[in-house]
């Protein structure tokens, strides 16, 4: 039963290499071909995760030479799982969506080899597999994203792509040059191992080596899950064809997420680099989420949307929740996938009908409405503040009652009430024919919704990683200093609650504005359309390159 | 020094270099480009073998401030057979790092083999090119996909192969390369990776993407297209199975 780790990258290649053969046959064909083998893998890979579920043991394959060995533990079974089930949808999804586009037999080769390349990476038993996985996605994925290749905006962001994604492998391939220089050994089982007996035996330059790579593996999954200032790739790859927008913010772009779980026995050495994780994360969500609310286009708001998911699961991660950050991946890949294949659907409708309910939420959001009836200010604050605070703190300490003695655990918290007594404060503040209904139905909602969370998060560290000592030791590596963290909490909710107040105060002063913008706004308005300036400097920077490129070969002649 | 001096026309370092570009600039037939570029380096490789003095360490960062100057000036080539003789004259002169880092003579021949057979097959895939369109000249006509998919196809192999991609053994050769150098010299062999990856997106998209303009041609034959397929692919199973994976 262990072989089945080498079917899952080997059925998607099959696939390739039988439509490489097969291309001139009527398209139906290449389209069955192509789903029957994607089908197979979604079967072999569940096949593999129950394999584990009742075996309890991972498995490592080795093909015999010094390295292409696959491993079959808790995080690999999971992920292939996932790439292969929205690997599948993709497939059916494109077989009508590509129909009138020329190169479908190349389109599905590149789909198929795609899919190889991802299972490949999570099925990686050793750094050189991995190494090969890693660096053929951002190589398929430009060939993926330029399929239109009369369009000229689809090169050009098709290379974004690549540029950012090869900017990504170095820092991975240097990482694994240091292991092995260090540890003798690419087997990743091994070398885990190895690092775990004595982690401290090695340095660069007096820096620890597990900090080090540690770093490195950070850089790599900031470029590869476009964590800023390494972003802007993500939103334009919506001129890609629509399945693969889907294949890549469902599946690709979470690679970063996954490369952290894989390396989490070296981050657990390395506290100072998930501090480092969980800033970059903040920062990318947050601007993620402000970028994303600027856009009148849905792919790209989309696009931004998938920047700020990201931004979230690096926070996760750096708060040294790491099985939290691959069931974020795995929940915002599923929903996202969603989304891209039915965007072009809603594009549709709403060019017939707009299909927005003139609801509640409708006539508060967009007519902006003023409020008629409003609970009593006093029970909106309790209830804005304590009921969320009472959701999450129940539902976390029924699954586990010591998480108020993990920091990364009450940061979540923080986060989750934060969302909560949002969507409660919002809710106090709507028109609505009965209130009290409204926000019952709210409360049950974010109850579903924390409880679900909750319980699966913790359905997924019990999988992840069984060894509670070890996850333990992950939110401790990635704790800080009991007084600071208890300054930045209170310096965080008093901005917090100071923007919900003054939200509300501007509100209830009507929010309109007279006379001109202040320069301050307006720089700040400026800074936002042009995305930071973050592509325009990239842009200078490659002309440049590119300039004194040309300018030294016209001096020596070409030779 | 002299013998070393001599060597280093062979496997290139700049200004020496100018020599094996002089020449692939000179050649006008396709496999006098691809002989050149095959033989030249294994010549250069058996030459540094006869000399008298190991390999001073002055010669690695001559070596890496030449790939890394060859592969900055690769990214405005847009002839096909002077970007082969650019990327080649880089990726040799590594040749160089892994020799002073103690590497074996077979490895050495090995290493010149893996980077010249790429880049000589671009070099020969000109030849279509400059056959139909006059010139192989990127952008001159692009599109090419559309109207040439066999010929497109053999060339985007062809370049991803010549700039290490895996699998093909350049990747692994890197890798070992990377194992021996210290940190800062990994970090210039990876900075000189990541142009070469660049160029070839530039080149690809001045003959690969783009609206075709081209009207339609005859693409290259299935026999020709078998050859070539069978050439990378023996040229892939070589790397997986003779470098053992790099590292």
């Amino acid at each position: 039963m262990d072989k089945l780790a080498i079917l899952l990258p080997a059925m998607p290649l099959l696939s390739a290499l039988s439509i490489a053969l097969l291309a001139d046959r009527p398209r139906r064909h290449i389209a069955r071909l192509s789903v029957g083998f994607a089908a197979l893998t979604l079967l072999f890979a569940a096949a593999s995760l129950a394999f584990y579920l009742v075996e309890g043991q991972p498995h490592w394959l080795s093909l015999g030479s010094g390295w292409g060995s696959l491993t079959l533990d808790p995080l690999a079974s999971l992920m292939a799982l996932m790439v292969a089930g929205i690997s599948l949808v993709v497939h059916v999804y494109a077989v009508r969506y590509m129909a009138e586009e020329p190169g479908y037999a190349r389109f599905y080769i590149l789909l198929d080899l795609m899919a190889a390349a991802i299972l490949l990476m999570v099925a990686a038993g050793d750094l050189v597999t991995l190494l090969v996985a890693w660096h053929l996605i951002g190589v398929l994925l430009y060939f993926l994203l330029g399929h239109d290749t009369a369009r000229p905006a689809a090169q050009r962001y098709a290379f974004w792509s690549f540029f950012t994604y090869r900017l990504g492998d170095l820092p991975l391939i240097l990482a694994a040059v240091l292991l092995y220089q260090a540890y003798g050994t690419i087997s990743l089982p091994a070398l885990f191992e190895r690092i775990a007996a004595d982690p401290g035996a090695h340095a660069v330059l007096g820096v620890p080596l597990t900090t080090v790579v540690a770093l490195l593996v950070a850089l790599a999954a900031f470029a590869r899950s476009a964590q800023f200032p390494l972003h802007t790739w993500l939103p334009y790859t919506m001129e890609g064809p629509t399945p693969v927008s889907a294949l890549m913010h469902a599946g690709i772009v979470n690679a970063g997420g996954f490369i952290l779980n894989r390396f989490a026995p070296v981050f657990v050495h390395a506290g100072e680099v998930l501090h480092l994780v969980f800033v970059v994360g903040l920062v990318t969500a947050i601007l993620g989420s402000v970028l994303m609310l600027m856009q009148n286009d849905i792919k790209k708001s989309l696009g931004y949307s998938t920047m700020g998911q990201m931004g979230f699961m690096f926070v996760e991660a750096g708060v040294g929740a790491f099985s939290l950050a691959i069931y974020h991946l795995i929940a915002h890949g599923l929903f996202k996938g969603t989304l891209f294949l039915g965007a072009g659907s809603v594009i549709g409708n709403a060019r017939k009908h707009d299909g927005v309910p003139h609801d509640d939420v409708y006539t508060f959001v967009v007519e902006r409405k003023p409020v008629a009836y409003r609970l009593p200010w006093v029970v909106a604050a309790a209830l804005t503040v304590v009921v969320p605070f009472f959701i999450l703190g129940l539902s976390h300490w029924l699954v586990d009652d010591d998480f108020v003695g993990r920091q990364g655990a009450i940061i979540l918290l923080f986060f989750g009430w934060v969302t909560g007594a949002q969507l409660l404060f919002v809710t106090y503040r709507l028109r609505a024919g009965s209130p009290w209904r409204l926000m019952a139905m709210i409360i049950l909602s974010l109850v579903i919704v924390v409880a679900g969370y909750t319980w699966i998060g913790h359905a997924f560290d019990v999988f992840l990683y069984p060894d509670r000592a070890f996850s333990d030791r992950l939110y401790a590596a990635a704790s800080i200093p009991l007084g600071t963290f208890e300054v930045l909490a209170a310096i965080l909710t008093v901005a917090v609650v100071g923007g919900w107040l003054a939200t509300y105060y501007a509100t209830a002063n009507g929010g309109a504005r007279s006379g001109e913008a202040s320069p301050l706004r307006l720089a700040l308005y400026s800074l936002l359309s042009r995305e930071f300036y973050v592509a325009d400097i990239y842009t200078w920077l490659t002309q440049a390159v590119l300039g004194l490129s040309r300018r030294l070969n016209v001096w020596l002649r070409w030779v | 020094m002299a013998t070393l001096l001599i060597v280093a026309l062979f496997l290139p370092l700049y200004p020496l270099s100018v020599v094996l570009n002089g020449a692939l600039a000179r050649l006008r037939g396709p496999v006098a480009r691809c002989a050149l570029l095959l033989a030249w380096p294994q010549l250069g490789v058996a030459l540094l073998q006869l000399a008298p003095q190991a390999i001073p360490q002055a010669f690695v960062p001559w070596a890496l401030a030449t790939a890394g100057f060859y592969a900055l000036r690769l990214l405005t080539v847009r002839d096909m057979g002077q970007w082969a003789g650019f990327l080649a004259t880089s990726a040799l002169a590594l040749s160089w790092a892994l020799a002073a880092g103690g590497a074996g003579r077979a490895e050495l021949h090995a290493f010149a083999f893996w980077f010249s057979l790429p880049a000589a097959l671009v070099a020969l895939l000109a030849h279509p090119l400059a056959r139909r369109f006059g010139a192989a000249y990127a952008g001159l006509q692009g599109g090419l996909i559309g109207n040439l998919p066999r010929l497109s196809g053999m060339l985007a192999l062809t370049v991803l192969a010549a700039v290490a991609t895996p699998p093909f053994p350049g990747f692994f050769a890197l890798l070992n390369l990377l194992h021996v150098l210290d940190w800062s010299g990994a970090l210039g062999v990876l900075a000189i990776w990541l142009v070469w990856g660049w160029a070839a997106t530039r080149l690809l998209q001045g003959f690969i993407f783009g609206a075709g303009r081209a009207a339609s041609l005859g693409d290259i034959g299935r026999a020709s297209t078998l050859l070539y397929t069978g050439v990378l692919g023996a040229f892939a199973i070589a790397g997986l199975t003779l470098t053992g994976g790099g590292l």
